[in-house]
């Protein structure tokens, strides 16, 4: 594991890594759990109509689910929240300190003293990030996968795959974000406030967008409404929604390569 | 035991060129409105061991994060082994092992695993060597690193230094905080290295610490390099402090002799400083007086070096 910049990034956050699926495996078998008492059950639905129009978008990006089907039940309880803030913890905590973790501990001279170029260092810890975040997202497939058909959910294992793609790439994204910050700065608390703000900041337009008219404009603009805008888990793929995803994913990527081939590294 | 080490620098043979390992070349380099560095110029000739010294905050390590490619120059430019250091650093580190002066290590790995880490990253390792290496710095390798003292760290970092066999070692303050011992250990590697036709451009605050390895010694100031010498040089130019208590008061100006400095005359007694050529005179000028006492006493070359580069004020602030 010790024969790349991007393995042995992975070897090293592998029990952090464990630890994470394992949480989210159970995550989803908790709420799995729960759904057949919800189900039949009208007190759910009751409820939630009777949150004001605005908080009702923010759970269900005005959707009009059914939240008693399994597909509504998984959308609202994990995709619209749970989920994403997790493996968004996960990105960025692993995006902010690929660079700016090694900058800040002193070991990055180690690293660029060796025929390896920045912009490969670069490339390489995204990599491993966005391996990272696939291992979590393919945790959590495999579970709402076994634990929804053990509860009956009755949910397509092809849209829950499109659903944990559409989550990676939104991880790919924020953690791409935290880690350009940090190869700019060479912080790794700046790169994870600046990541952290930006998320806060999109996931509320997304949200809100659907009851705040100025609004609606940016709300396609958000990495949220490409994740979950069209609701992968009822509808499947956007091809759209990805492209843009991947786009902005690269972007980031290239941006951090020049931003850290271009500056002083300060011992 | 100590092995028997081939320590040849492995790319000596593919480049027997003329260009010199390092060239700097009017190195200009300003933070912000401070200026670190003020149009260094130095060049450093293959075998050769160069002592980089100077205080704190002197720029030392300025100049070598510019000749690593860790830094731009503002102005001026730095070669190392005729590659440009920021547009061509990524070719010059095959050929370069270097040791930062806030050595951090991967605390976390054992120091076989950093070794094994970092001669993947530079396309392969020779585990005998580095076993060699180990076994004469004495320091184990298969324990983690945090658990190691500060001194077997260092010796980790520069066995990953001179693993690769480089044909240049840069090495900021590679010796300050290990024992004397240790000390000697490594300077004789750097020895052995340079005798092989590798370079060593190495930094210390101390000269004491590099005078008996160093061919040649830079002295930074201020960001300024104020003197470059040879060893053999400055130690003809060694001062003796000489104190003589006379038994009536004398003169001054029967003292100033062509070469002694800091002539200081105080009822009978004198104080000054001469330079080994000057005793023979200064000696027959003191016997024509009667002598109570005397006392002569090499100055150190530090002492030396401030006195005839201006050792007035410790350089700026650390």
């Amino acid at each position: 594991m010790l024969h790349s910049v991007g393995l042995k990034t992975l070897h090293e956050q592998r029990r952090s890594l464990l630890a994470w699926s394992i949480a989210l495996v159970l995550l989803v078998g908790m709420y799995a759990g729960f759904y057949p008492s919800f189900k039949g059950s009208h007190a759910y639905n009751d409820i939630v109509n009777r949150m004001p129009k605005a908080l009702r978008d923010l759970f269900t990006a005005g959707t009009g689910l059914d939240l008693n089907s399994g597909a509504g039940y998984v959308y609202v309880e994990m995709l619209s929240f749970m989920a994403p803030m997790l493996v968004l913890i996960y990105a960025v905590n692993a995006g902010a300190t690929a660079i700016a973790g090694e900058e800040e501990r002193h070991t990055l001279d180690l690293l660029l003293a060796t025929p390896i170029s920045r912009a490969r260092v670069t490339i390489e810890k995204y990599a491993a990030m966005c391996v990272g975040v696939l291992g979590l997202v393919l945790a959590m497939g495999v579970a709402l996968v076994a634990f929804g058909s053990a509860a009956d959910m009755q949910l397509a294992a092809g849209h829950i795959a499109t659903a944990m793609l559409h989550l990676a790439l939104l991880g790919m994204v924020f953690g791409g974000l935290a880690l350009l910050a940090g190869a700019w700065t060479g912080r790794v608390g700046a790169a994870r406030a600046t990541a952290a703000l930006v998320a806060v900041a999109a996931y509320l337009v997304n949200g809100f967008a659907p009851s705040v008219s100025w609004l609606k404009p940016v709300q396609t603009l958000s990495p949220f409404y490409q994740y979950i805008g069209h609701d992968p888990i009822r509808h499947g793929l956007s091809l759209t929604s990805a492209g843009i995803a991947v786009a902005t994913a690269a972007v980031l990527m290239k941006a951090a390569v020049v931003v850290l081939t271009r500056r002083d590294i300060q011992g | 035991m100590d092995a028997v080490l081939d320590i040849a620098p492995i790319a000596t043979a593919r480049s027997g060129s003329a260009v010199p390992p390092v060239r700097i070349d009017r190195v200009t380099k300003d933070y912000g409105r401070r200026r670190a560095l003020d149009e260094v110029s130095l060049t450093v000739e293959r075998g050769e061991i160069f002592g980089y010294l100077g205080p704190n905050g002197a720029g030392k390590t300025t100049t070598l994060r510019i000749l690593l490619g860790f830094l731009r120059p503002t102005f001026g430019r730095a070669e190392v082994l005729g590659l440009d250091s920021w547009s061509r650093s990524r070719v010059a580190h095959r050929r370069i092992g270097y040791v930062a002066g806030d050595v951090a290590l991967y605390d976390r790995m054992t120091g076989d695993e950093l070794v094994r880490y970092l001669g993947h990253l530079r396309g392969g390792i020779d585990a005998d060597y580095v076993r060699a290496l180990a076994d004469r710095l004495h320091v184990e390798l298969d324990r983690p690193i945090r658990a190691l003292s500060k001194g077997n760290r260092q010796k980790v970092a520069i066995i990953q230094a001179l693993m690769g066999r480089p044909e240049l070692l840069v090495l900021d303050e590679p010796t300050s905080g290990l024992d004397p011992i240790v000390q000697q250990q490594v300077h004789e590697l750097l020895r052995e290295h340079a005798s092989d036709g590798g370079t060593v451009l190495l930094s210390s605050h101390v000269l004491s610490e590099v005078q008996r390895t160093a061919d040649r010694v830079g002295m930074l100031r201020a960001g300024r390099l104020i003197a470059v010498e040879r060893l053999d040089d400055l130690r003809q130019k060694s001062l003796h402090h000489v104190r003589v208590r006379f038994a009536s008061p004398v003169s001054g100006d029967e003292f100033r002799i062509e070469g002694v400095r800091d002539v200081e005359v105080t009822g009978n007694t004198l104080r000054c400083a001469s330079p080994r050529p000057a005793l023979n005179e200064l000696l027959r000028a003191i016997a024509r007086h009667d002598v109570v006492d005397l006392s002569c006493e090499e100055a150190s070359l530090e002492d030396m070096f401030l006195a005839y580069y201006g050792g007035n004020g410790g350089g700026d602030a650390a």
